[in-house]
């Protein structure tokens, strides 16, 4: 492993725009995709359909952001502990939609919420090892 | 769900997952012979291809599910790709990450579910 630049070069801050990137990217391909679905085609299967609306090309730009982001963090953060943490999006995306949509979370959805950051947790533990190594 | 979209479902998540071994495993190559080489450039163009197959088919999936309901299928990527890192990358494993990473997934199922 290289040394850890710092600053914007980070790759645990660039772990966290590319979560950033892809959590907006969602909501835009979801609400892109659904505008233009037309379930009825087979073609539409491939998704390329999807290319019609522009909140799918805003999302496009996000992910190609994200993955640049992303080629950055796997140079210095093993798999096996960048891949799980990027999942924080997973818990992100109904987060946001109780806050800002006023959606409401059940009690299940809680308890799965908090699965995830106790996991998260377990999985960020080693990095201060790495850290130390560095 | 029919058995049409659970093939486009796991062809989705296979060629994900494949994409992010290959893209790691091309970053590990630039980071010992640097960008301008062939190996890097191959890799990276393969882990590009398999990650735009796999967009389009989640947009398919998309247009024709909610995404509260495919969501729990990605979840399964964070077991999949911990695993398979482990085995074809030769990353280190442990109890603890294993662990986190079932942790993650079984909230994400739920989290989709409820």
């Amino acid at each position: 492993m290289q040394n850890r630049p710092s600053g914007f070069g980070n790759p645990w801050l660039q772990l966290g725009l590319s979560v950033a990137c892809v959590l907006v990217s969602e909501f835009l391909l979801k609400r892109g995709a659904t505008q233009v679905a037309v379930p009825d085609s087979a073609f539409s299967w491939t998704g390329i359909n999807g290319l019609a609306s522009p909140l799918v090309w805003w999302a496009i730009l996000l992910i190609i952001a994200s993955f640049i982001s992303w080629l950055y963090v796997l140079r210095y953060i093993p798999l096996t502990i960048a891949f799980p943490l990027s999942r924080v999006v997973d818990i992100l995306v109904p987060l946001g939609c109780w806050i800002f949509l006023g959606e409401s979370i059940s009690p299940l959805r809680w308890c799965g919420i908090a699965l995830v950051i106790i996991g998260l947790a377990l999985v960020a533990k080693p990095i201060a090892q790495i850290e130390e190594r560095l | 769900m029919s058995i049409l979209a659970f093939f486009f479902i796991v062809v989705s998540l296979l060629s994900f997952v494949a994409a992010q071994l290959v893209l790691k495993r091309a970053m590990e190559v630039s980071a010992t012979s640097g960008l301008r080489n062939s190996r890097f450039l191959s890799l990276i163009a393969i882990g590009t291809a398999l990650m735009t197959v796999s967009f389009f088919l989640t947009l398919g999936l998309l247009q024709r599910f909610d995404l509260s309901y495919l969501y729990p299928f990605q979840g399964l990527s964070v077991i999949f790709i911990t695993l398979t890192a482990a085995v074809v990358l030769k990353e280190k494993l442990s109890l603890r990450l294993i662990v986190g990473a079932v942790l993650i997934s079984a909230g994400i199922v739920l989290v989709s579910m409820s």
